[in-house]
């Protein structure tokens, strides 16, 4: 056999043996290591088939230019926002988020899941052993979601890139409200949801991040630990005060109209700063509140940008 | 009367009885649960067929559907009727103890306590610990307030009216607990805890399924070896006495089996709350002759209602995956109100 290969040919075959070597090292250096609330885990190339568990992953997967081959339903606008939809064109619908149907999920075979903390910590070892997961710690960090989901899909720079983009739309925006509004500048902001028995104050939201990163203030009894707080009582309507105050709530369900009615009509609501400044907005709980990825955010500045345009800032006059 | 068969080991600790018609029930309840599971693991979101899940079965490495139908439909399967037999288990005991036909888990604070020790678990821990507790937490739960009930309602004697109020009222003092920690928790917290207390099979595992099965192996046996006890004390104390029970011993005993199938079930499973009313009650209708007929029975019965239900929640709304307790209710609900009927008929 030997006479058959000249020595040099043995060159030859280390050399290439060697640039293979070269190559598949690169290879497992492509290999990332994901570090999430739920473990780590290990994921190499560029995952094209993303499932989306929760509604920012949804969100976060358009941004990053990978439209999820399956997602769960939204909450309203059903099956999905309709500001997503047309990205979503080719999207399979997987239920609920409480309880994605995990058939649906194993037959699309994807190699990138996203799941929420909060919801599918029972299902993540299935989930696992489907295609590699990926859980962020918090859904209402839609910066650190898009980071570990670019991450996850091998598609940091586009992250990094969106994150610059917002950095200085957020700066551009600061800077703005604080031009125009001078000394009103931080302004106290409240954020405010009705619901069909109730409403509530968010001490920590998707917004709220939003507005205290914009450099909005709030009042002192919103500084607290937790969620948010639900009233039930008209006496509590106090509680909401500050310069501004911003709501979202379903305004299709009647329910939430009359609640929001009633709470409207009653004395001290009339007595609040906000009111009587003429700086109360309603704003769509799908930007606000619901969308929770980058997408939304952006929309969420869009929607600031046009409140505060410098035209008609109600304060200002 | 009909014919009756009696098993009876050597020393008599051991004894059976029953009669045919139960045999054959119980035959018959077997092969639709049989049915139900082969339903269950061929039909779901993606239909697959017969052959392709017996190969996923038998030879896992050459099917492509093996983690559907060995890692998502089979436990849940087996839990659904692991889960469905405890609680109609349990139920019948606590229907048979305290003499009363509408007593239940769920009606005598056993769930209950679960549910709080559940829904605490969510707001305040939840976010630190590991979720894999919450099983043991939820039957930690059910364990105290079981303790509570008994100590409260004498504990020498257990007796069985003032078991049943005590239950009744802790029921609804902690009904009210529930509420207000769900009112208190964020919207994430507040639906997984809904979910929780509607009951549902969703994500259940071989994990769970090998937490959940040593207890149920170890208490359903001693709920049919200590179910002609029940023959006894449903007679009444003083005739029960009479014939040889020893009632404080026997009825503490009993709880402890039933308070334990309860336990496990609503652990593995969620606020499930109707199996263990309805199923004793359907297999009082199907069969007589004693507690040990009624004990498999209602056991076979609990696992019918809960397979099918979970497989209704499965299928009827795909890709929809709807909580089983839900249909639990809309099957459940219906056929009581069938027995109902047919009493009344029956006693014109």
């Amino acid at each position: 056999m030997s006479q058959l290969y000249p020595p040099f040919c043995n060159r030859t075959a280390i050399i290439t043996l060697l640039a293979l070597l070269t190559l598949s090292t690169s290879v497992f250096a492509s290999e990332r290591v994901i570090k999430h609330a739920f473990g780590i885990t290990h994921i190499s190339g560029k995952p094209e088939r993303v499932v989306s568990l929760y509604q920012g992953a949804t969100d976060t997967a358009v941004a990053l230019g990978i439209p999820p081959v399956g997602a769960v339903e939204s909450w309203l606008e059903k099956p999905m926002y309709s500001y997503l939809r047309e990205a979503l064109e080719h999207t399979d619908y997987l239920g609920l988020e409480t309880q994605p149907d995990l058939e649906s999920i194993a037959w699309l075979k994807p190699d990138l899941i996203v799941g929420a903390r909060y919801r599918h910590e029972q299902i993540y070892p299935l989930l696992s052993r489907i295609a590699p997961t990926v859980v962020p710690d918090t859904a209402f960090d839609f910066k650190a979601m898009l980071k570990l989901i670019g991450e996850a899909a091998g598609r940091q720079q586009q992250a990094d890139q969106l994150l610059n983009q917002w950095d200085k739309r957020v700066e551009s925006t600061r800077n703005r409200l604080s031009r125009q509004l001078g000394k009103g500048w931080p302004q106290q902001a409240a954020v405010i949801s009705f619901r069909a028995d109730h409403a509530r104050i968010y001490y920590d939201s998707f917004a709220r991040r939003i507005l205290d990163e914009i450099g909005f203030d709030r009042p002192n009894s919103q500084k607290k630990d937790g969620w948010g707080i639900k009233l039930t009582s008209l006496e509590s309507i106090p509680a909401m005060d500050a310069d501004v105050i911003f709501i979202f709530m379903r305004q299709q369900d009647p329910a939430v109209q009359r609640t929001f009615q009633r709470w409207q009509q009653h004395p001290l609501w009339q007595n609040l700063n906000a009111v009587k400044n003429n700086q109360v907005y309603l704003v769509d709980p799908i930007t606000w509140n619901m969308g929770g990825g980058i997408l939304a955010a952006n929309r969420m500045l869009d929607d600031l940008n046009a409140l505060y345009s410098p035209q008609d800032t109600p304060g200002s006059h | 009367m009909s014919r009756s068969i009696t098993l009876r080991s050597d020393t008599g600790q051991l004894s059976f009885r029953l009669v045919p018609r139960t045999l054959v029930v119980a035959l018959l309840l077997l092969a639709l649960l049989l049915c139900g599971l082969f339903a269950g693991l061929t039909l779901g979101s993606h239909p697959t067929s017969f052959p392709a899940v017996i190969n996923a079965l038998l030879q896992p490495e050459q099917s492509d559907i093996v983690l559907i139908v060995h890692e998502i439909r089979l436990p849940r399967l087996l839990m659904a009727i692991i889960v469905g037999a405890a609680l109609a288990v349990a139920g019948l005991i606590l229907q048979g103890l305290v003499r009363n036909p509408l007593a239940s888990p769920d009606v005598i604070g056993i769930t209950g306590g679960a549910s709080v020790a559940t829904v605490l678990f969510l707001t305040l821990g939840g976010a630190q610990l590991n979720e894999s507790w919450l099983p043991w937490v939820a039957l930690l739960g059910a364990l105290v307030v079981a303790l509570i009930i008994t100590l409260l309602s004498g504990s020498s004697s257990v007796m069985p009216t003032r078991l049943i109020l005590i239950g009744v009222g802790l029921a609804a003092a902690l009904g009210a607990l529930t509420t207000l920690l769900i009112v208190l928790s964020s919207d994430a917290t507040a639906m997984r805890a809904y979910v929780w207390l509607t009951g549902s099979l969703y994500a259940s595992q071989w994990k769970q399924v090998s937490s959940i099965l040593p207890w149920v192996a170890l208490f359903l046996p001693l709920a049919l070896f200590n179910a002609r006890k029940l023959d006894l004390l449903v007679l009444g104390d003083q005739l029960a006495t009479g014939l040889g029970s020893r009632l404080a011993a026997e009825r503490l005993g009993l709880l402890v089996i039933a308070v334990a199938l309860a336990g496990a079930g609503v652990a593995f499973a969620g606020g499930l709350s109707f199996i263990g009313l309805i199923a004793p009650h359907a297999a009082r209708r199907l069969v007589s002759g004693g507690h040990t007929g009624l004990v498999i029975v209602s056991a076979l019965l609990g696992s019918l209602m809960l397979v099918s239900a979970d497989l209704i929640g499965r299928l009827a709304f795909a890709p929809r995956d709807l909580p089983a307790g839900i249909f639990v209710a809309a099957i459940g609900a219906p056929f009581f109100v069938y027995l109902l009927y047919r009493q009344q008929r029956q006693e014109r």
